[in-house]
């Protein structure tokens, strides 16, 4: 059996569209997103009487035409960020007021989720590739249930899922981060989520691992060391790890077949812990390279019998 | 939830998100570009071959051109930082722009296999700089011959294995200890520095040609050493050029020397962040442009201060003359701690400057690390090339890879004298790497448009023409000159035909690798051409 692994794709567009040929690309049995789907900024888009006005990475631009609106729209889509069009007034509103910027946030979140789903009927036949995705500690609690409604995709967080006859459990929680995000939890819970999963595994010789926080000090968890202003410190030089020691743990307790992860970026790596083999694909979502991993599974032995990290 | 605005208006809205971390301080990013393009060990080390390679070459000219030219090569690369921010650095750009294959080969060849030949020379540095004037200075007589031994093969070869076990140490301890050390290295450094300035500016010429006489006798039991260091130069037929300006030509052909020490403002250069904008490319460029700057700033003060109290005619001479009269290099800060006579303080001097190696010396095998361990994950070398043992975090398979090689070269180095000429490679390979991320840079608009239209480099524009193109194309010039001059002109020592086979075989090595690596995945299975294949979008 082939997968096709990617993650933190944090609202790429043309990651996602990517992601979607990925099965049909690398002749893979099924495709996993291992979390952190949702973007982390929003561009507005201010429409004016005739004309709408955009600033892009410090370019003002105005923008006279749909087409040109258009444009400008998918450009901001394919870098993970949300296109808002938003009236004057309501620019106004947004600027002054930090929970109508949430509010909006999740309104553009969901509706673009929604897109993409919509998308991704059409590219996986109906769901007749297997699509798995869960959230990771970035994403909205909010988007688990339109995934959840989605008949093309499977939505796996907490889930045991067979594909095969391997057994795949997720988890999109991570240990606690500087930026105090939506799925963090402390190690002891952490350990208990993993363990609640790990439970259902009926071979864990056959058992596929999806955490989203790599185990710590592998080098799969390897980000840039920040001062207290999250400022990276040396002038960027200094790398330390981030990632979970209940993952960690849990690996070597358990020792499945695969484990695969996100969440660090930089990280893309693999690493054997024992009988583990563990990988980070990494992500660059914000140039449009959809970084991941192909593997295959050897369904009699059963092993990884081969594995490529890709810059697709 | 953050904001970012012109005036009033906000033009981005940011969530709470992992990873959006703030623009580093720009001043560390400075202080490892001053250490990489190091005035002490490469800038004094170079220097002392400008007059006997172009003696009518003008070295200051030389170096503020090089400074200019390489500023081009700071904007170039500060381009491809913001535009493909990622630490790998130029093996990730060469593979994503120009391919897998030839980003192995480059990446290969000009940051891993190279970096053994540097071995031998930061060894030879080690030795000139500290223990040569420091055994000189205490009189100390073990190992035999005293400061003598460490030019003899053993002596050579010791250091330089010193210097590839410290080397090796430092990789293993990780960048986070050792980026404090080098901190600490660098501001004691300046510190030595300004003592020296300060010697040579409270001192006139006469009282630096007592100060010599007196010391070299002392040391050296040399008589009337001054003297005889300006009769040992003419007896080789040279005749000393003065300091002023001279013909632009000789000293044009100066600048591909000055390659050797001031190519590297880029050496560590990273960008970390998801949100980027064109004050990232400020950040960049400032740091490192700011760190050539001051390095060039450095050398113009101290070849200025040269000229007034060592006399540029004299330090020409003494490094014509070379070890012929005192034993030792003439090593500046150790002719400079000579105008004070203590040898307390001469030793503390000499300690103190040697901060600048002990700051530099440790990235010597760091950029093989990351290169090893990129081409592992890209299953190019085997799976075990990026293992990292579990109880003492040593990457030993990527350790054996580089230092194994070293140690073996280093010996060549010491033991054959004919290899030496070999080192003058070291530059020459790098420069072939630097100038294809170069070709990448100005490619890029072709190759990535998309990529291209979304980074801040390409909306930095100079009258409406974008620099940082333009730069690229300054930058494939000043690499297309050196190594022309380096291929062709037989003063550089670097075109002889052994030379080019040792080049040569490097690149065979790097192509072969990669080839068998291709054969051996494909029987597994595996399609090393997919590495890089982008999935299409529609």
């Amino acid at each position: 059996m082939k997968i096709f692994f990617a993650t933190d794709i944090h609202g790429s567009e043309v990651c996602w569209r990517k992601f979607l040929n990925s099965a049909a690309f690398y002749k893979a049995d099924l495709v996993v997103l291992g979390g952190d789907v949702t973007g982390k900024a929003m561009v507005p888009i201010t429409a004016y009487d005739g004309y709408w006005q955009v600033t892009l990475r410090g370019e003002t631009l105005r923008l006279d035409t749909r087409e040109e609106l258009d444009a400008i729209i998918a450009r901001i889509r394919n870098s993970g960020f949300y296109p808002a069009v938003v009236s004057p007034d309501e620019l106004t509103h947004l600027s002054q007021n930090e929970g109508a910027v949430d509010q909006r946030f999740s309104t553009e979140m969901l509706s673009s989720l929604d897109r993409w789903l919509d998308m991704a009927d059409g590219k996986l036949r109906g769901g007749q590739i297997p699509c798995i995705l869960n959230g990771g500690n970035d994403d909205i609690f909010e988007i688990d249930a339109v995934l959840e409604s989605s008949p093309c995709v499977s939505f796996a967080e907490g889930k045991l899922l067979d594909l095969d006859g391997f057994s795949l459990v997720s988890m999109g929680w991570t240990n606690p981060t500087p930026w105090d995000t939506y799925r963090e939890a402390p190690e002891a819970d952490l350990a208990a989520k993993i363990d609640a999963v790990a439970q259902l595994v009926p071979d864990l010789g056959r058992a596929i691992f999806n955490f989203h926080a790599p185990p710590y000090g592998t080098g799969l968890d390897e980000a840039p060391a920040l001062d207290e202003n999250l400022r990276p410190t040396h002038g960027g030089a200094v790398m330390k790890p981030v990632g979970s020691t209940a993952v960690r743990d849990a690996i070597l307790r358990y020792q499945p077949l695969l484990s695969v992860h996100g969440h660090i970026h930089e990280s893309r790596g693999i690493k054997r812990m024992n009988r583990t083999l563990a990988i980070n694909p990494g992500s660059v979502y914000g140039d449009g390279v959809l970084q991941g991993a192909v593997i295959d599974l050897d369904a009699r032995k059963p092993k990884v019998s081969r594995y490529l990290l890709v810059n697709g | 939830m953050a904001t970012e605005s012109i005036g009033e208006t906000p033009t981005l809205f940011l969530r709470k998100a992992t990873g959006l971390v703030r623009g580093w301080n720009v001043r560390d990013s400075m202080i490892y570009a001053c250490l990489a393009t190091n005035i002490v060990t490469l800038g004094l080390y170079e220097f002392s071959y400008a007059p006997s390679t172009f003696p009518k070459g003008q070295l200051l000219t030389s170096v503020v051109i090089s400074g200019i030219w390489v500023s081009f090569l700071v904007v170039a690369y500060s381009g491809l930082i913001v535009t493909i921010p990622r630490a790998g650095g130029d093996y990730v750009w060469q593979t994503r722009i120009l391919g897998g294959g030839v980003g192995f080969v480059l990446a290969a060849t000009g940051w891993w296999f190279i970096l053994w030949l540097w071995a031998p020379i930061y060894g030879n540095i080690l030795s000139v700089e500290l223990f040569q004037p420091l055994w000189a200075t205490l009189k100390w007589t073990w190992p035999g011959g005293g400061a003598g031994w460490f030019t003899t093969h053993n002596g050579i070869f010791i250091v330089s294995l010193i210097t590839i076990a410290l080397a090796g140490v430092l990789v293993s301890i990780g960048m986070s200890g050792y980026a404090r050390i080098q901190k600490w290295c660098f501001y004691g450094g300046l510190v030595g520095f300004l003592a020296i300035v300060i010697l040579l500016l409270a001192n006139s010429h006469s009282s630096f040609v007592s100060s010599f006489n007196l010391e070299a006798h002392k040391l050296f039991g040399v008589n009337g050493a001054y003297a005889a260091t300006n009769a040992a130069a003419a007896k080789t037929g040279f005749a000393a050029s003065t300091f002023g300006f001279g013909p632009l030509g000789p000293t044009m052909l100066l600048v591909p020397m000055m390659m050797f020490f001031i190519l590297w403002p880029n050496w560590g250069a990273t960008l970390y962040g998801e949100i980027r904008g064109s004050s990232d490319f400020r950040r960049v460029f400032t740091g490192m442009f700011a760190g050539l700057w001051i390095t060039v700033a450095l050398a113009v003060i101290l070849l200025l201060l040269i000229d007034k109290t060592v006399g540029w005619a004299f330090y020409q001479n003494a490094n014509i003359a070379g070890t012929g009269v005192l034993g030792v290099w003439p090593y500046p800060v150790l002719l400079a701690g000579w105008l004070v006579h203590n040898a307390a303080f001469q030793v503390i001097l000499i300690l103190v400057m040697s901060l600048w190696f002990f700051g530099w010396v440790g990235t010597l095998f760091l950029s093989s690390t990351r290169v090893i361990f990129a081409a592992a994950f890209d299953r190019v070398l085997p799976d075990r090339a990026a293992e990292v043992s579990e109880k003492r975090k040593v990457p030993l398979y990527s350790l054996i890879l580089m230092l194994l090689p070293a140690v073996g070269l280093s010996a060549l180095y010491a033991y054959w004298s004919k290899f030496y000429t070999y080192t003058l490679d070291a530059t020459l390979v790098i420069a072939v790497t630097y100038l294809f991320s170069a070709v990448a840079l100005v490619i890029l608009p072709w190759r990535r448009p998309d990529l291209w239209r979304a980074s801040p480099a390409s909306r930095i524009k100079l009258w409406g023409i974008p620099v940082v193109p333009v730069a690229g194309w300054i930058t494939i010039a000043l690499l297309v000159f050196n190594l022309y001059e380096w291929l062709s002109n037989s003063l550089y020592g670097s075109n002889n035909k052994s030379s080019l086979v040792y080049m040569g075989l490097m690149y065979v090595l790097a192509i072969v690798i990669y080839v068998v690596a291709r054969l051996v995945r494909a029987r597994q299975g595996i399609d090393l051409g997919l590495v890089n294949k982008e999935i299409p979008v529609e």
